[in-house]
Order: structure tokens, then sequence, then C-alpha cells
């Protein structure tokens, strides 16, 4: 139902939905942006840290000092070949007393293994090959599930010595696993970071609770953190390099971690958002109730009015427009049902006055009918006697002159006759029904020709399809009739008398003409042509009253209709009319 | 009132119209028997007494002083003893209600006196002809 009381809580809602579905997406895009930067922000500060943790470590100042020792210095300056056994003693302080376990290993600059303590070998090749002075760290290496790395320390030869004298201080630690650490340095980073470390050229990678699968490249070389796949969750990562070292370290978070503010937002404000537009719809939905109300009473009471009930009236409202709409409806159908009242009254005086007019003149024209056929009658049948009984009495100019008077007696019955026919078209009722034109012309004209008489030449009646009309069929069969009679009479001295009945369209009507090849008339007396009594030939040329077209005219303006005609002297005639059509 | 039959009886207040009603009657030789009353009295009068002779016709004029044809026509036509006597109504009236009355209240026909003399000859000796010769009523 097209009703404004149900529209309009139902547009609030739309509206509010919408404002709720917009709110909703653009804040917890924006809040998933805001916590996205921030963990951007995070992640490479917890690198940094790592990378820094790594530069202090003390593995490094150790194995310089070693590498310092004079033990060890002669040892490899000699080429391995001299002190051998305090190089060992060295050495061994270094792998007792650290925690570690390391091993150490004194090395030519060529490679080879010159002397070696602790428990941990690892491969005969140099893992690391330090140029400098100062101690370097090499990949983390891996066997079975231990981690490993080098740090190594060059010991250059003595000043003046020969090429090849001096070696490397190697030492190799076992990475130590703690599964508290990664949690511990979980903790340091803050919130859900993890920190993980490896070779920047790949594996191994450790969190320092255990081995882990190596980063995929493509996080070790991006500058900013990206998201990566890992252990079938998603992680925002971000790398740096440890600074001297061959590491990297990668800290990163898991991705659903990263947006739960933006859920968090999304599941604070949904049902906000949703107990807002229901209270909307709510308020809404009361508002148009209040709103539409009045008017549906003020619509009930028009359609009530329309129909008929003029006496109802809108219950009187507030102060508000709604309560003024009502008063004023009520003030206007007051107004509506006075001077439907007035009107009433007015009609039924009118109506009485015209009946009392409409039987004045029935009665006048029954006297008419009546009264004036009387006294002709009288002089017609008693100059006839005369010319009967008294016959031989009479003189011939005697006889003529009752001829005369038979003459217009006749004539004049005849004008009384149509002028009845004529008045009392205006009185009788139409019976309207659906009329077929083309059936109705071809009677008439088959009639005309039956009864065509006086004529010198041939008549051709030639009827078109006409369109059927709505009418009273006995009324426009005499304007037919009429019209055809006319066009008769009128071509009849006429060699080849043509008449043609046809029809057009003409904006929604139907126009229907009976046209001739007859005597035609002055169009300067068209308008003429249709009152009572008007001739424009003399009855000597045409006989008749004058009344036919009169009679015409009347019928179809009774029916709704125009009548009019066209024509010029011995150019024929053409006499159109109108009427409303099949289906009105 | 007549002692002998009535073929005819002409209720016609025109005396020229019954002039010449008879005339035509009288060249068909059907005058002998007619009664002529001027008015719708003078013809209810001559019913009144339920004894007096039974024409074979009425020719009925509407037009009537006192009381008119019509009423006249009502009261022949409700009385037992006049309601089958063939009444003819004979009037200069062409109007459609005089003729839905006339039939309606039992007339037996309606003839509209013709303005032309021979026309209106004809038609009073043919009702004459008709109703006097050809008609059978009942005994």
């Amino acid at each position: 139902m097209r009703s404004i009381q149900r529209k309009l809580p139902l547009f609030v809602t739309a509206l509010l939905l919408a404002v709720a579905v917009v709110q909703l997406t653009v804040g917890y895009v924006e809040v998933r942006q805001a916590s996205r930067k921030l963990a951007d922000q995070r992640l490479p500060l917890a690198t940094k840290v790592l990378a820094d943790l790594f530069q202090i470590g003390q593995g490094r100042a150790r194995i310089t000092a070693l590498a310092k020792n004079p033990a060890i210095v002669a040892f490899l300056r000699s080429g391995g070949r001299t002190g051998r056994e305090a190089a060992l003693v060295a050495m061994r302080q270094v792998t007792s007393d650290t925690a570690t376990n390391a091993g150490l290993e004194l090395r030519d600059f060529g490679g080879k293994l010159l002397l070696r303590t602790g428990r941990f070998t690892t491969a005969d090749s140099v893992l690391v090959s330090p140029s400098t002075d100062s101690a370097r760290y090499g990949p983390f290496m891996r066997h079975d599930t231990t981690l490993f790395l080098a740090v190594a320390v060059a010991v250059s030869a003595a000043p003046g010595a020969a090429e090849g004298s001096g070696g490397i201080v190697q030492q190799v630690a076992r990475v130590a696993f703690n599964a508290q650490t990664p949690k511990a340095l979980t903790g340091l980073a803050g919130g859900d970071i993890s920190l993980f470390v490896g070779n920047a050229s790949g594996d191994p990678w450790t969190d320092f609770g255990s081995l882990v699968p190596a980063p995929p490249q493509r996080v070790l070389t991006s500058r900013v953190p990206i998201l990566y796949e890992r252990g079938g969750e998603m992680k925002r990562a971000a790398s740096a390099p440890v600074p001297g070292t061959p590491w990297m370290v990668v800290a990163e978070m898991p991705s659903r971690v990263v947006i739960a503010p933006a859920r968090t937002y999304l599941f604070t404000m949904a049902p906000i958002a949703a107990l807002i537009a229901i209270i909307g719809v709510l308020a809404a939905w009361w508002g148009s109730r209040r709103l539409t109300t009045p008017l549906v009473g003020v619509t009930r009471a028009a359609e009530a009015i329309a129909s008929g009930d003029l006496e109802h009236r809108v219950p009187a409202g507030g102060d508000d427009e709604l309560g003024r709409l009502a008063r004023s409806f009520n003030t206007m159908a007051d107004q509506v049902s006075r001077s439907h009242h007035h009107l009433e009254t007015q009609v039924a005086q009118r109506t009485k006055a015209l009946e009392g007019t409409n039987a004045e003149l029935e009665s006048f024209s029954y006297s008419v009918s009546h009264d004036l056929r009387a006294p002709l009658r009288a002089i017609h049948g008693f100059s006839r006697i005369l010319l009967e009984d008294h016959n031989a009495k009479l003189e011939p100019e005697a006889q003529r002159l009752l001829g005369v008077i038979d003459q217009n007696t006749r004539r004049m019955g005849q004008l009384i006759d149509d002028l009845l026919a004529f008045s009392r078209l205006g009185r009788t009722d139409l019976s309207t029904g659906p009329v077929d034109m083309k059936e109705l012309a071809q009677t008439v004209a088959d009639e005309i020709q039956r009864t065509d008489n006086g004529r010198q030449g041939s008549l051709e009646i030639r009827i078109d399809p006409l369109p059927p009309a709505r009418g009273d069929r006995g009324l426009l069969r005499q304007v037919m009739s009429n019209l055809l009679q006319n066009a008769a009479k009128f071509t009849r001295d006429h060699p080849s008398a043509r008449i043609e009945v046809g029809s057009r369209a003409d904006s929604g009507q139907t126009v229907y003409f009976v046209k001739d090849n007859g005597a035609g008339f002055d169009a300067r007396y068209a308008d003429k042509l249709f009152g009572v009594f008007q001739r424009l030939h003399s009855t000597e040329q045409f006989d008749g009253t004058g009344v036919g077209l009169a009679i015409v005219k009347r019928i179809v303006q009774r029916h709704g209709g125009r009548v009019w005609a066209e024509g010029a002297v011995n150019q024929g005639a053409t006499f159109f009319f109108t009427l409303p059509g099949e289906e009105r | 009132m007549q002692s002998h039959g009535v073929d005819i009886l002409l209720v016609e207040d025109n005396a020229n119209d019954a002039e010449l009603t008879l005339r035509a009657l009288k060249q068909r030789n059907l005058a002998n028997q007619v009664f002529v009353c001027h008015d719708g009295a003078e013809a209810l009068d001559f019913f009144a007494n339920g004894e007096g002779p039974v024409p074979k016709v009425v020719l009925l004029d509407l037009k009537l002083p006192k009381v008119d044809g019509l009423e006249v026509l009502r009261r022949l036509k409700q009385d037992n003893r006049t309601k089958t006597i063939p009444v003819v109504v004979l009037t200069s009236s062409r109007e459609e209600p005089d003729i839905e009355r006339a039939y309606a209240l039992g007339a037996n026909s309606y003839i509209v006196k013709p303005v032309d003399f021979e026309a209106f000859a004809r038609a009073v000796s043919d009702v004459g002809l008709y109703w006097l010769l050809l008609n059978h009523p009942p005994q």
C-alpha cells in the first residue's frame, strides 16, 4: 500500500542503517590503519633493539683478549712449531670457565688446524677468516638440533716476520636454547612481538627456544614491514641486519593481533549502532503515526464527503498545523455542505419551474395539434363539398379559387404536422444505444431509391463504411432520412445524380457527411439552412416546409453533436454532422 | 333517445367535423342509424340507464366539453354492460401520450383525422364499413 505511515519509518530505517554501516566501515578502516601504523613503528624498533644486543656480546671481547695472550701469539707466529704447551694452557683457561663449553681452535691463515681444545668440533675448514685484529662472527651453523656459531680473530705476523706466520684464533660455541628465552624476548619487545635471528643467507634460524624455519627472502630484503605466512598464520614482520655479522634479526607479530583493535572497535560499536538504529526506527514509527493519523482522518473524511456523506467531519486536533488542517477542513466541509444544500434547493426549484413550463408547452402543442387541424379540415372539407356537390353552378374562376383553397389547406396541414414533429423532438427522451450507421444509411438509401419519383436522370447513392455511433436509433434514422431525402430532392433535375454518405475522424469525434451534386446553395446563407421554416428555394422550385434540416439540427444537438453545411449554387451541397463515438 | 336501433354513436363536439363525418358515412350508405352526442356527458347519458340501444361502434373524439373522451372511454370499458362495445377513437391528436392512454383504457382503434378531406372521408367510411359489416361482436 502506498502509505506515508509505512514509508516514513522504512525510509528512516534505511537511512539509519546506511549511516551505521558507513560509520562502522570508516571507523573500522581507520582503526585498522592506525593499528597497522603503530605495529609498523614497533616492529623495526624491536629488530634494532635485538641487533644492538648482539653488538655488545661478551664473546667478541673474550676472543679478542685471548688473541693478545703472548703464549698464543708466540705459538701462531711460530707457525705452530714452538710454545704449544703454553698456548694449550691459555686456551684451556678459556674453555673451562665459559658456560658455553666453547671449543677453541688455532689455525694458520691457510686454514690448517694447529691446536684445539674444548668439546666441539664442527668442520675442518676455516669458518671465519678475519683479515684484521678485531673479532668477527661467522654464520650460524647447525648440527642436528644444535646451533653453533663461530667467532674468530686474526693474530698478525710479527713485524718484519716472514709471510705466512701468524694465524687465527677461532671459538666455536653452542647457542644455548632456553624455552623461556622467546617469552622473555617477547616481554622485552612488548606485546605480541616475536623475535628471531638467523643467517642473512637463510637457514638456520632460531627464536632462542628452538630452531625455526628461515623467513622467506622477501622478508629479509624488505625495508618496510610486510605480511607473510608462518605456520598457517599471517604475520606482519620487519627485518634488520646485525651490523658486523652475517646475521639478520626479524621481529614479527600475528596479523590478527595487529588488527585486533579494529575488531574490538567493530564488536563494540556494532551493537551501539544497532541500538541507535532501533531507537531511531521506533521514533520514526511513532513520529509518522503521530503525523499521519490526523492526515488519515482528514483523508477518510474527504473520501466520505466525495462519496456523498456531506456531514462527515474530522475530530478537532491540537493547536499545531495538523489541528489547523482539521479545523480548516471542517470549515470547508461546512461550506461545501451549505452550498450543496443551497444548490439542491435551487435545482429542485428550477426543476419544478421547468416541469411547469414543459407541461404548459405540452398542453400548448396538444391544443395546436387538435385545434388548428379541426378548422383546416372544415375549410378543406367544405370547399371540396362545394366542388363536388355544386360543381355545375360554379364558374371556372370559382372552381380555380376553390382549388387554391384546397392546395393551401393541404400545405397548412403539412406545416402543422412538421411543426408538431419538431416541437415533440425537444420533449421526448433519448433512448441511446449503439447504432450501426452504415446499415442505417443503407436502409434509408434503399427506401429513397424505391420511392424516388419524378426524376429525369439516374440516381446513384454510394455509402462508405461508417463507424458506429451511440445514440437514439429512431432519431438518427430521421437525421439520415431527412438529409438523404433533401439530397435526392435537390438532385432531381440532374441528369446523373450522385449522393455520397461518408465519414472522417476529426479530433476524437466522428464527422459523418452526406454529399450531393445537386442544386447546392448560396454559401452566404449557409447558417439559415437549419432554421425552422427557413428555405433558400421557392416552393415552386422544390417543395417542402423548411422543417427537415431544423429537425436534423435539433436531433444532432440533443446527441451532443454539431451540424453544418458547405456548398455553392449548382455545385452540390455537403451536410456534416458529428456524433459521439460508440466507445463512450 | 331513439326508439329504433343505433349502429353508430358519434361523439363529436365540432359540428363541422360531425357534418363531414356524416357525409362520408352517407356516401357509403352507413348513415341511417347514427346518433350524435355533442359532449362527453351526453355520451355517458346515452348509456346511463342500460336500457337504451347498443351501438355497433362508438366513434369517439378525445377533446370534448364537460367530460373528455378518455374519461368516456374509461367509463365505458369499466362498465360490464358496455365494455364489449367497440370504441374507435377518432381525433385530431397525434400525440403519443393520447394514443398510449387510449389503448391502455381499452380503445379498439385509434384514428387520426386527416386534414385532407378525401383522406378523412376514406378513413371514416372504412372505419364504418369495417365495424358495421365485417366485425362480429359477441352476442
